[in-house]
């Protein structure tokens, strides 16, 4: 077996529910190589961020079995946070220090000092090309400059899988794609593995091999050929017009700028059903 | 005049010499503590500890006189690690506000207090100079006291301050770094807890506050980086805690509320100065 076809993170039947209330997941299976990209989409509320915090260690299985490098989580004798990195959905920076970008990463590689001995902070800043702003207050930094420190911390313990909870959040449409675009090049020079969550389903489809698509007990996991509009739209429990998954220009880097002509309607699909549009623009 | 003969009553009365290097090393101690208590926006919680206090010291004098320091020390210390440990353990990572909890708990346990300090009547020792702090309390095992937390707090703070930074600054983060994010939630609160019950002499249980949020809270105003930041904590409370006790001394006004308002107006002048400041460069 290659390196790249060896199942880092493999899910079988997770379920969790906060406080004894009706299940957040249930039944969820799912598996990633090494290497690959998995996309986690669905509707507010349907367990992507408490996916996320289960594999990054943050809250405990309740039931189901969770595989890290093929050994049940439940083997390992202290919980392998050195294996991910995490990147919240809203990171909540303590702005109330007055604590620097290079002082940031310092706290991080005083914990992986092996890590990083043939690798600086500098030249981590610099992949993630924020380096100009290392003797910055983070409080002063503005929201797509933020995500990039946030994502130089992910990358610190060389993690063998990235978890991402909607890093493109609150970015105009060209951050977004920067970021991605970044996420994409960051995967290529560390050769890790990337799970992500966006509600921009394109970007996502363009750029993960697999998707997830989770809404509570409801899921679908598979190669992203084989997701159609009937599975979206299960899954979000509602009606996409004029969705192009499929079409071979969306997968191309030259096709049109996908985040500025498609358009996702912002209401709550977990409660009501209705009618969307995936708007494309004409070629 | 009367200040100058303070300053020499210092050099000539040893309880006075006992006063002004506990004064001075616990000041170190919550100078180096202060910035954290406020970043990690525990000042309330440091509130329920002081006032918990009473319980223990109102139990404790309730067995001992006042002059069996160690052992008073002891049983108020034990019974507030008690307390301090359920309020730890209710308040970790809680998704609803923990102030009502706190709240709650810190008026209980202080009327308790009074309740079991009012009962217990064979004892005449005066539980207002815990309230509000007094120096001539401060005996050679209050300065031994002090040594020893400032002994222990200093290397438990300063050699891990990176994992204490990260947790402070980004707890998720830190988590899913490897920080074991629980046992320094429970550390912090049990260190707060030996400085505070260390603290009451000197300060009050009601005033030792004061020593623990304004150097940090000032720090954090004027710093520029972390380093700064405890650099300045640590020297506003050393210098503005010594003056103090001279100046209470000087005028026989009680130590603790002397530091109180000293703390405070220091703190107010020096946000009044950078105003000023700022408004004549603009």
């Amino acid at each position: 077996m290659t390196n790249q076809s060896k199942t880092i993170l493999r899910a079988e039947d997770l379920s969790f529910s906060y406080n004894d209330e009706s299940p957040t997941l249930k039944n969820i299976s799912f598996s990633l190589n090494a290497g690959e990209s998995l996309g986690v989409l669905g509707p507010n509320g349907g367990g992507k961020t408490t996916l996320m915090k289960i594999v990054a260690g943050l809250l405990r299985l309740k039931s189901g079995n969770l595989f890290i490098n093929d050994i049940n989580i439940l083997d390992y004798k202290k919980y392998p946070y050195e294996l991910f990195s995490y990147v919240p959905q809203n990171s909540d920076l303590n702005t109330t220090l007055p604590v620097k970008v290079y002082e940031y990463m310092q706290f991080t590689t005083s914990l992986f000092p092996e890590k990083m001995k043939n690798r600086s902070i500098d030249e981590i800043l610099e992949i993630v090309g924020i380096h100009h702003k290392r003797n910055s207050l983070i409080s002063k930094l503005s929201g797509g400059e933020k995500q990039r420190v946030l994502l130089a911390r992910a990358l610190i313990n060389k993690p063998i899988l990235m978890l991402l909870d909607e890093p493109t959040k609150g970015l105009d449409s060209n951050g977004q794609d920067q970021l991605l675009n970044l996420i994409e090049n960051i995967k290529r020079i560390d050769q890790t593995s990337v799970m992500i969550v966006d509600h921009n389903i394109n970007q996502i489809i363009r750029n993960c091999q697999k998707i997830l698509c989770l809404n509570g007990s409801l899921h679908w996991h598979d190669h992203r050929d084989l997701l159609t509009k009937n599975i979206l739209e299960d899954v979000y429990h509602c009606e996409f017009e004029h969705l192009l998954i499929h079409e071979n220009d969306l997968f191309h880097e030259t096709s049109i700028n996908s985040q500025s002509d498609h358009h996702f309607c912002g209401h709550d699909h977990s409660t009501s059903p209705g009618s969307h549009h995936f708007v494309r623009g004409k070629k | 005049m009367m200040f100058l003969q303070s300053i020499k009553d210092f050099t000539n009365y040893d309880f006075l010499v006992y006063a002004l290097l506990g004064t001075f090393f616990l000041s170190l101690t919550c100078g180096l503590i202060s910035p954290l208590i406020i970043s990690r926006r525990s000042a309330f919680m440091g509130s329920a500890i002081s006032h918990s206090t009473l319980l223990g010291l109102a139990i404790a004098l309730s067995f001992f006189s006042i002059e069996k320091s160690f052992l008073v020390f002891s049983i108020t210390l034990f019974i507030t690690l008690c307390c301090t440990l359920f309020l730890s353990y209710s308040t970790y990572r809680q998704k609803l506000p923990t102030d009502s909890l706190i709240g709650i708990f810190y008026t209980s346990t202080m009327a308790l207090g009074i309740l079991v300090h009012s009962i217990s009547s064979h004892n005449k020792s005066d539980l207002l100079s815990f309230l509000f702090g007094n120096i001539l309390l401060l005996s050679k095992e209050d300065l031994y006291l002090s040594t020893l937390i400032m002994i222990i707090t200093f290397p438990v703070i300063i050699i891990p301050i990176k994992k204490w930074l990260f947790l402070t600054y980004d707890e998720e983060g830190a988590i899913t770094s490897g920080i074991n994010a629980k046992l320094y939630h429970y550390l912090f609160f049990v260190l707060l807890c030996f400085l505070i019950v260390t603290s009451i002499k000197l300060a009050g249980t009601i005033l030792v506050e004061t020593l623990l949020l304004v150097p940090g809270f000032f720090a954090l105003k004027f710093s520029k980086n972390v380093k700064q930041t405890f650099v300045f904590s640590i020297c506003f409370s050393c210098f503005f805690a010594i003056l103090g006790i001279v100046v209470a001394n000087a005028y026989g006004l009680p130590s603790g509320a002397t530091l109180a308002v000293l703390l405070f107006t220091a703190l107010v002048l020096s946000l009044l100065i950078r105003k000023v400041f700022y408004l004549l460069k603009k």
